[in-house]
């Protein structure tokens, strides 16, 4: 009793947080888990994750977002070769990923980054503090219109979530850039007076804002990518067990180009990418939207609106780190889970393996 | 044979004391190109259900899990070599283990091919 009471007052809280919320009809209950400035580490997040897929003794669905900055390393911490995913970038590279064919080993080696193969499927990707993370472990009996397969969660997810998400970073970026300019006008039309400037002169406001807000691209499905346009701005990959799935997202915010050149070109890439490169293909976002103000309060938005999109479409009951960790604590504890039957491992760009 | 199919698109046949087990083509339909097939069971003895190995498309990983108990006796090696036959041939040579049935009952449990059909309808 005194569970569900605790139960429906942090959803009742949750949604009054949310300016977009609706009452609809009876939705999901997922649990909504912000990594932001939890510390935790890119491979300590992906231990989690899978442990909460496969051995939720509560069989919950969730939501996961954040970022991995800064890295404490708080449940792996020694784990001498976890301790590097604190530096500029790590690889990651999906389950059956060969890094022969997928990545500049040499190149990787010399520069020792370090290399993970995580739990699920797909691609591999390049990532850093500024990466946008998200998750949604579904339950099959909480999600009956999305079959547990990649077309179907891939569809629900971009419809659901991602498309609100990049339509309301559209508005928000018009909205600032409009703001921006009617504080120009202001200033022009109030002269002399408390103004130290020298009226005579053009009076500049510096904002940064996109180069055409009517030429931000549309947010899309492409095949199996996320895009704008015709560039993808995230990689996203699967994992499907009894009676559930997950599917996760890494979007890319900002990148050093040169940390692309750790991946070669895939043999096997979408019809719509071509013969592009991986700058001329991908996109960083932080490009798309701009920042009027400081870098990290856009990235916030994005949480943000993500949040308000689950919370459309689910019942979103907050949970805590320590919480969730439960799950990984009944496993062992986080070594103990990474060490053994956990899928997440430290790839030996000597060995492979 | 005839087949029988689970919920999670498996199929089976069986001949004597031997299963054959496969995915669906409705799965392999959904799932897209196969590039991994991951069998590491062979020897054991696993119960209806239990994963058995796993099945790698271009996004996602899949458990695969087994339609009745039995001994896995034999992983399809060509699909080491060859995953995209599972998509090209999936109830032929895209099968992926024999096992040697445990409870032969439990066949009766399973979907014959018009409940299957009406199951992805």
């Amino acid at each position: 009793m005194l569970f569900q009471l605790l139960r429906n007052s942090r959803v009742a809280a949750s949604r009054k947080s949310c300016l977009f919320s609706t009452q609809t009809n009876p939705k999901p209950t997922v649990s909504y888990l912000n990594l932001q400035g939890s510390g935790m580490s890119a491979i300590e997040r992906l231990c989690l994750e899978e442990a909460l897929l496969r051995h939720d003794p509560l069989k919950r669905s969730w939501a996961i977002v954040g970022t991995h900055d800064p890295v404490y390393n708080s449940y792996l911490p020694n784990i001498e070769e976890a301790k590097r995913s604190n530096e500029t970038c790590l690889i990651i590279m999906g389950i059956g990923g060969k890094p022969e064919l997928l990545l500049d080993v040499e190149k990787a080696k010399a520069d020792n980054v370090l290399t993970i193969k995580r739990f699920s499927g797909g691609g591999t990707v390049v990532v850093d503090h500024s990466s946008l993370w998200t998750t949604f472990i579904g339950r099959n009996d909480d999600f009956p219109h999305v079959d547990p397969y990649p077309k179907s969660i891939m569809s629900w997810s971009a419809n659901e979530i991602f498309h609100k998400v990049f339509q309301r970073m559209k508005a928000d970026a018009i909205h600032n850039s409009v703001s921006a300019e009617r504080k120009t006008m202001i200033m022009e039309t109030k002269p002399g007076g408390e103004m130290t400037q020298d009226v005579s002169k053009t009076m500049t406001y510096s904002i940064d804002t996109p180069n055409s807000l009517n030429e931000i691209p549309d947010f899309a499905l492409r095949e199996n990518d996320y895009v704008l346009g015709e560039r993808k701005v995230g990689g996203n990959s699967q994992s499907i067990v009894k009676d559930a799935w997950l599917h996760h997202t890494s979007f890319l915010w900002d990148y050093e180009e040169e940390n692309m050149s750790y991946l070669t070109l895939p043999s096997k890439k979408p019809d719509y990418r071509g013969e592009r490169d991986h700058d001329e293909f991908l996109l960083k976002l932080k490009n798309v939207y701009g920042s009027i103000g400081d870098d990290s309060s856009t990235r916030r938005a994005f949480f943000y609106h993500l949040k308000c999109a689950a919370h459309e479409s689910f019942e979103l009951e907050e949970v805590y780190l320590k919480d969730a960790m439960k799950v990984v604590e009944d496993l062992g504890g986080m070594k103990t889970w990474f060490e053994g039957k956990c899928r997440t491992k430290i790839l030996d760009l000597e060995t492979h393996k | 044979a005839e087949l029988k199919y689970t919920k999670d698109h498996e199929w089976v046949r069986v001949e004597g004391d031997t299963a054959i087990i496969g995915i669906t083509e409705f799965a392999q339909s959904e799932l897209g190109d196969i590039v991994f097939v991951e069998i590491e069971t062979e020897g054991e003895t696993l119960d209806a259900e239990e994963v058995f190995g796993s099945i790698e498309a271009v996004k996602t990983v899949s458990d695969l899990f087994m339609p009745i108990s039995g001994e896995v006796t034999e992983f399809n090696e060509n699909l080491e070599a060859n995953p995209e036959v599972v998509n090209s041939d999936p109830y032929g040579d895209g099968w992926m283990v024999k096992i040697a049935v445990s409870d032969a009952s439990q066949l009766d449990g399973l979907l014959s091919a018009e409940a299957y059909a009406d199951l992805i309808k």
